[in-house]
């Protein structure tokens, strides 16, 4: 039996050669893949497979829209199915792309006007260095929480008067507990705009703070990985 | 030659069916009911549920044993996952998007199929971009006389949690306007009374073509000017919109135009704030209920139906709860109610489906006796009157015939008359049920 397989079939799918893995901590590693003539907007994501593999992930993209490599910022998880196998990756190695997806991101006005405060747990923080690096001159802060100090992925890329460190593990923060309670105590510009990204506990506390404080509800996005 | 064409899931795959029809039909094709009959058998297939996929892997593993004994071409197309498109390439002779059905032609020459059609020139290849244009350039052979679906856009970006159309349809895609319009005149010119534009995100329209197409309010009031100038009387529907883009300005052209139908499909999925952020769905229940507000304001007269999945990833009785509030607060006319299922492909797949079968059900139960409770309420509101109703069937009842009125609540007609099918008439209503009018001809 033969089947044709027409081109459009591989719509949105690109094979990569994986460059480089960047071990951030144990468990936290990037991908640097080629950029070639991938085109993305700041902020969205692609679902990554291993070519040969019958399973695929969604990764939010680490790297900016001008940037030279298409990067991916992952954990693994313990037990997991999908994760050690991309840590076993090596340069070299083949990886599928699709994508890219989504709409949480910034537009380019609005990144030239806007205020804004990018809240992250844990590698959540990836749209935000990719929207940073996309737009440099950004007014934005960034509140990132995580267990260990050791997790501030790449913090030395942001000004220090913009990345504040929660750590709920350990004393290596900025802020020595839980992202919620270093939110109670911040006070922000009544225009500002909240970008929210990581696990969802985190995001409905967060969003009940921020609207405790009298933020519209317009004013404050989400994105949630689990 | 015939053809045998099965077509899963929703009007978007009906409307797709149609403009295959069309293409096979061209080539020389004839349809059959009966799929022992046909030579070309094909699927339009769904992923937005298993059952469905389960349903293709099923017809195409008898298909392939029919084939020890005939001579057959199986195809699928419609909405499939990466991973069931892989599956499918093993086992259907031809997989192709619908992006691509102006070169369907081509590929059953590939089979040595010889009909008229295949005597003509191949189609040339197109840029990628250009294949959803082109088939939409394909007239539709339309199954009904006078009740018709118009696809706008096609896509979605939307990526809720608990969908996978995104990864199956690809990304919007807007029609031209122009062309849209010159269908809609078509299908007005042709007696239709009822005409949908069908969209993933229907109220998306235009977004994808960062101002060079009009938005979807401007369309709508093309469509109503277009609506003023000719005396056929005829109802404009669309589904489904999106909160997200839903504005103002798209309910009052609705109000202004009497061609344009006072009815408003509008997924809430959940009435729980933190439910709604776990599905992605990018609106805040304040978002709603302006548009709700809206609606009312505006159109005090329209019908509101909804959809709703109970069940989801993260939904306690107090989030349900909210639902319910939600619920008796907007009053729907209709629900489409849906116990969560985890969707290969989508990104709630691997979250832990956590809410027990027993409580999805009983949630789903709670939630139709509301719809049961208020739409009968309003209902009741209606008997006495004297509505427009387009005659679209015959009641299970013999001797009675049913039909929708403008804001789509189903009427039954103690009257047959098959020269009324596909008309719109006076009808007054006698009296009113749950999910329905009783009504006679005036």
């Amino acid at each position: 039996m033969m089947s044709l397989m027409k081109p459009d079939m591989q719509m949105d799918v690109s094979f990569y050669k994986v460059e480089e893995i960047r071990h951030l901590t144990d468990e936290t590693f990037s991908l640097k893949l080629p950029k070639a003539r991938f085109a993305f907007k700041a902020g969205q994501h692609i679902s990554l497979g291993i070519v040969g593999g019958n399973q695929s992930r969604e990764y939010s993209i680490y790297s900016g829209e001008n940037d030279e490599n298409l990067e991916l910022l992952i954990k693994e998880v313990d037990n997991g199915y999908f994760t050690p196998r991309l840590r076993k990756l090596k340069a070299g190695s083949m990886v599928e792309v699709h994508g890219p997806f989504g709409k949480f991101g910034m537009e380019p006005e609005l990144a030239a006007s806007g205020k804004f405060v990018f809240i992250a747990s844990g590698t959540g923080i990836a749209p935000f260095r990719s929207i940073v690096h996309t737009y440099p001159d950004i007014d934005y802060r960034i509140i990132h929480g995580v267990r260990y100090s050791k997790e501030a992925y790449d913090r030395e890329e942001y000004a220090g008067d913009r990345y504040t460190l929660c750590t709920s593990r350990d004393k290596g923060g900025d802020y020595n507990g839980r992202l919620t309670g270093y939110l109670k105590t911040c006070k922000f510009a009544p225009e500002t705009q909240f970008d929210l990204c990581g696990n969802s506990n985190m995001i409905f506390d967060a969003l009940e703070i921020l609207k405790g404080k009298g933020f519209d509800r317009d004013q404050i996005h989400c994105e949630v990985y689990f | 030659m015939k053809y045998h064409l099965i077509t899963l899931g929703c009007q978007m795959n009906i409307a797709d069916s149609e403009r295959v029809s069309s293409v096979l039909e061209g080539m020389g094709y004839e349809k059959t009911d009966n799929e022992e009959d046909a030579s070309l058998l094909g699927i339009l297939a769904c992923s937005v549920r298993q059952k469905p996929i389960d349903k293709v892997y099923n017809k195409i593993a008898q298909w392939n044993r029919w084939k020890n004994k005939r001579n057959l071409i199986t195809f699928v197309s419609g909405c499939l996952l990466p991973a069931d498109k892989d599956k499918f390439l093993k086992t259907f002779d031809l997989i192709f998007p619908m992006s691509e059905l102006g070169q369907f032609p081509d590929m059953i020459r590939e089979y040595g199929v010889v009909t008229p059609a295949a005597l003509k020139s191949r189609q040339p290849i197109m840029p990628k971009n250009e294949h959803i244009a082109a088939m939409w350039h394909i007239k539709p052979k339309y199954q009904s006389t006078y009740e018709a679906f118009v696809p706008i856009q096609n896509g979605c970006d939307k990526f809720c949690t608990f969908c996978a159309v995104p990864y199956t349809r690809g990304r919007e895609v807007s029609r031209p306007s122009s062309e849209i319009i010159d269908e809609i005149r078509h299908l007005v010119n042709q007696g239709y009374k009822s005409i949908t534009l069908l969209g993933q995100n229907v109220n998306s329209y235009g977004l994808d073509k960062n101002g060079e197409e009009i938005t979807f309010a401007q369309l709508l009031r093309e469509i109503g000017e277009y609506g003023k100038t000719t005396e056929e009387e005829f109802w404009v529907y669309f589904t489904s919109p999106h909160p997200q883009d839903m504005n103002r300005e798209v309910i009052e052209v609705i109000a202004a135009y009497d061609c344009l139908a006072k009815q408003i499909h509008l997924p809430m999925q959940s009435g729980d704030e933190r439910v709604l952020i776990k599905m992605n769905r990018r609106h805040s229940m304040d978002k709603y209920r302006r548009i709700v507000a809206d609606i009312r304001e505006l159109i005090p007269q329209a019908t509101l139906f909804t959809d709703i999945i109970v069940g989801f990833t993260g939904e306690g009785e107090a989030e349900f709860m909210n639902t319910v509030a939600a619920y008796e607060e907007f009053k729907f006319n209709m629900a489409y109610i849906a116990m969560y299922s985890p969707r290969p492909g989508a990104a709630s797949f691997r979250w832990e489906d956590e809410v027990t079968t027993d409580d999805k059900k009983e949630r789903l139960r709670r939630l139709s006796d509301l719809l049961k409770i208020y739409s009968h309420e309003y209902n009741e509101l209606l008997v006495g009157k004297t509505m427009r109703l387009l005659i679209n069937g015959t009641d299970r009842k013999t001797g009675f015939s049913t039909g929708l009125t403008e804001g789509k609540i189903i009427v039954r007609l103690d009257h047959h008359d098959d020269s009324l099918r596909g008309k719109i008439i006076n009808v007054k209503i006698t009296s009113a049920a749950n999910l329905s009018l009783s009504g006679e001809i005036v």
